[in-house]
């Protein structure tokens, strides 16, 4: 009994951490345009639009948080078979992914800008002193909390995999989770945003991304001011619930019904979540309506 | 006819040469492996079942790039290799955890199946969150004009100059089945693996397995993690960009990833498996 009641509460810490990291996570990703929206970013000064925001796709945010998250987890079990304090060897793993990150950031940004120099897109060096140590902070944030979590599971929950494998699993489950959930925001909401609201970017309006903001050109930090109202805490939530239910259908259920406890609970969990979206869907088109007649969509 | 005038690259059909190169990779590979150490058989047709079902899983998951994060086209708006990734490895993750825990082979793959559709789940469901309520957007396929499942229909919730938006349904559900096959075969490369590396490393070592079954965990998950990324990116290149799901004409391209991810497994089994090749097992 004392064992599952310390499983619950690790997983309820797992669960926590891993909503911040989700936040973190989406949030560094749109402050420095790593996701699929960057398209647009690379794409405007081609179409004309020359801006000022930051970007730095390295790669996508599944292999850069997974790169990332299994050098911090790595670096802080190398501290940890040192006898280091693990707290003091997560942090300290999580720093030396971190100023990798960094080091990315930079050579993406100056590679990426560089390549439009044909378009006239000029390398702003003051947003790569602006916004590189933003981006690594937010960063940070992620790779520590992945980082503990992963510790958690290692240590307290005695999952089999390493610390730098798991680091490497959820980095990269991190990635696809504040990638799927939060580009949307980022990309339709605040890029497109003098676009009509509730309906989709027209293809021919590609580029023309918003490059002015209330005063002067628009930074990156003003989307990561914007993106915080939404994508971050979804993102966070999304990440959250994957990890907490994850591990809460194991721990509390593994050594029922003869073993498949877990199994039964994980689709019980799928059937509750897959109402919810077809509410979602009902509601969303119930609420908003069609934009043209059935006919004449039809015809 | 593509934009530069030339006839269109990739069709639907099978290239037989191909496959019958393919195939015969397979068996090279199966007999180089029989040949090396004939208990390691067994494993390498499971990995080859695995890297074939992780192909086939990752055709089902809607993805829809970089379009879809502008609500130009329906699906997740991320890379489909990266998305099958994360939820075939949430799967590996739960898999591994209940191979430890129960030792049961049905118990743990399933465990597996279950985690890869419970991340699809809850990611597909915090997509069309974001859709709706943030931004105002109902689900569109651009594909189809009436949802297979629900029979809800399409054409007049499409806004104007897009192919579709948001996650109908169809490809919920399509998310969820990639994200459990995918699973399934990640968590069963995985423990075939384990089972021939803890055997062959402690011939090998001349160990007790309990000694070396740290090394062969993390072994097993590093090589399924590759297998998993071999097979999710060559799914992705079959399906060239995006993909809304099953009802998506795309995804009658599947039997070429399958035999192509066979292929890929077959070839890359075999040289997991050297490791532990002729020792005498």
């Amino acid at each position: 009994m004392e064992e599952i009641v310390l499983g619950i509460g690790i997983t309820a810490l797992a669960g926590a951490l891993a909503t911040v990291a989700g936040a973190a996570e989406d949030t560094e990703s749109d402050i420095g345009s790593q996701g699929d929206p960057n398209s647009q970013v690379q794409l405007a000064p081609q179409m004309g639009y020359i801006h000022r925001i930051f970007n730095k796709a390295v790669s996508g945010e599944p292999p850069a948080y997974g790169l990332w998250c299994a050098i911090g987890a790595g670096v802080a079990w190398a501290f940890l078979q040192l006898n280091y304090n693990p707290a003091l060897a997560i942090i300290l793993g999580s720093i030396v992914a971190v100023f990798i990150q960094g080091i990315y950031c930079t050579s993406g940004y100056l590679g990426r800008t560089a390549s439009l120099a044909k378009f006239k897109q000029p390398v702003y060096i003051d947003i790569i002193k602006s916004l590189t140590s933003v981006t690594m902070a937010h960063a940070f944030v992620a790779i520590f909390c992945t980082t503990a979590m992963c510790y958690l599971m290692a240590t307290a929950l005695h999952h089999p995999f390493a610390l730098p494998l798991l680091g490497l699993i959820w980095g990269i489950a991190l990635g696809a989770a504040g990638s799927a959930t939060g580009n949307p925001f980022y990309g339709k909401e605040r890029q497109y945003q003098t676009q009509k609201f509730g309906a989709g970017v027209p293809i021919s309006a590609s580029g023309n991304i918003v490059r002015y903001a209330e005063a002067g050109q628009r930074s990156s930090l003003d989307n990561g001011w914007f993106t915080t109202k939404f994508a971050g805490p979804a993102s966070g939530i999304c990440f959250g619930l994957i990890v907490f239910l994850e591990l809460w259908r194991t721990v509390l259920f593994e050594k029922m019904v003869a073993g498949w406890g877990a199994v039964i609970a994980g689709v019980i969990l799928i059937l509750i979540f897959t109402f919810i979206d077809r509410w979602i869907e009902k509601w969303g088109r119930r609420t908003y309506g069609p934009y043209t007649e059935a006919e004449e969509a039809s015809s | 006819m593509s934009a530069l005038g030339g006839a269109a690259a990739g069709g639907e059909g099978l290239n037989m040469t191909g496959t019958i190169v393919g195939i015969v990779i397979i068996l090279v590979s199966l007999g180089a492996t029989y040949m090396l150490g004939a208990s390691l058989i067994v494993p390498l047709i499971g990995i080859i079942v695995g890297g074939a079902l992780i192909g086939f899983g990752v055709h089902f998951v809607p993805v829809g790039g970089a379009p879809a994060a502008m609500g130009q086209a329906p699906g997740i708006a991320t890379g489909v290799a990266m998305l099958a990734a994360g939820a075939g490895l949430a799967g590996l993750f739960g898999g591994a955890w209940a191979f430890e825990a129960t030792g049961d082979f049905l118990i743990s793959i399933l465990g597996g199946a279950i985690g890869g559709g419970l991340m699809m789940a809850i990611t597909c469901l915090m997509v069309n969150a974001t859709y709706v309520f943030a931004m105002g957007i109902p689900a569109a396929s651009g594909k189809v004009a009436r949802d297979p499942i629900t029979g809800d229909s399409f054409p007049e919730y499409k806004s104007q100059g897009t192919e579709g938006h948001g996650l109908p349904f169809i490809s919920f559900v399509g998310g969820v089945i990639g994200g459990t096959i995918a699973g399934l075969g990640g968590t069963l490369i995985y423990i075939e693996l384990l089972e021939a590396y803890q055997t062959g490393l402690a011939t090998l070592m001349q160990a007790e397995p309990e000694v070396i079954a740290p090394l062969a965990v993390s072994l097993a998950g590093i090589f399924a993690i590759g297998f998993f990324l071999v097979n999710a990116v060559l799914a992705a290149y079959n399906i060239t960009g995006t993909i809304e799901g099953p009802h998506d004409p795309k995804f009658k391209r599947v039997p070429r990833a399958v035999i192509g991810c066979a292929v890929a497994s077959a070839f890359c089994g075999l040289i997991s498996l050297l490791l532990v090749m002729n020792i005498g097992m």
